[in-house]
């Protein structure tokens, strides 16, 4: 098991209009991570994605809830887990967006796991005694899609 | 997130300042109506102070650049900084757009 290094967590209600605040931990943490600006401003990308995804899916409109979230930092790399408790909710199982298609045939949505996809390493859910647990992992020295 | 828009040589420019993130893209829709009303014109999407986008700020892109190619306009995206060129490149987005 690698030793935690640095820990932060942050829980925001189900509210699309908080991500500054994500925007702001995220920035902070990885700051004092020492991880450059490009890869913060992927991570940042990656988690706001992710975030609003949960706020948009696992909390029907209308409903209240919070979404939590706990930044990680080991030898191996980076970890976010995002946990709620909303309705069951696998983002992993979503299909990615066709980015190759044309113009025309291209969908409006779809784009955001997308994202998370490219820049992540690793996305694990989980469902657990009525939560959902969203894992993300970036490894140190992997700078592939970043 | 503010949004800059004005007439210039028969088309419009929008100039971006600051972060494209979600709340700002909700708020961005009722601002840009401007330019999808105009979509039959050339439309300048000036991003050189534009910090950062989400996925919710590139479907306003994209929504503006379908409507320009139904109704013959055009959509020019310009001054992108490195990190949004490499979104841009993962979504596909730059093949889509006039990107100068």
């Amino acid at each position: 098991m690698d030793t935690v290094r640095l820990q932060h967590s942050l829980t925001l209600p189900n509210d699309v209009n908080t991500i500054p605040q994500l925007n702001e931990f995220l920035d902070t943490f990885c700051e004092e991570a020492g991880v450059d600006m490009e890869t913060t401003m992927s991570l940042n990308l990656a988690m706001e994605e992710a975030v609003v995804n949960v706020m948009d899916y696992a909390y029907p409109e209308g409903t209240e809830g919070s979404v939590s979230i706990e930044a990680r930092l080991d030898d191996a790399g980076i970890t976010f887990v995002i946990t709620d408790n909303g309705i069951p909710f696998d983002p992993t199982a979503k299909e990615d967006a066709d980015t190759t298609l044309p113009l025309d045939e291209r969908n409006i949505g779809g784009l955001g796991i997308f994202l998370t996809r490219q820049i992540m390493d690793e996305i694990e859910y989980e469902r657990d005694n009525d939560r959902n647990i969203l894992t993300l992992r970036k490894y140190i020295n992997n700078k592939s899609n970043l | 997130m503010t949004i800059d828009i004005r007439q210039e040589n028969g088309g419009y420019v929008a100039s971006f300042d600051g972060r494209l993130d979600t709340p700002a893209a909700i708020k961005a829709q009722q601002d840009i109506v401007v330019l999808t009303e105009n979509a039959d014109k050339e439309i300048t999407l000036d991003c050189t102070k534009l910090e950062y986008i989400s996925s919710s700020g590139l479907r306003l892109f994209l929504a503006l650049r379908k409507e320009t190619s139904v109704r013959g306009g055009k959509v020019i995206v310009k001054n992108i900084n490195d990190e949004i060129k490499k979104v841009f490149q993962m979504t596909g987005f730059y093949n889509l757009f006039t990107i100068i």
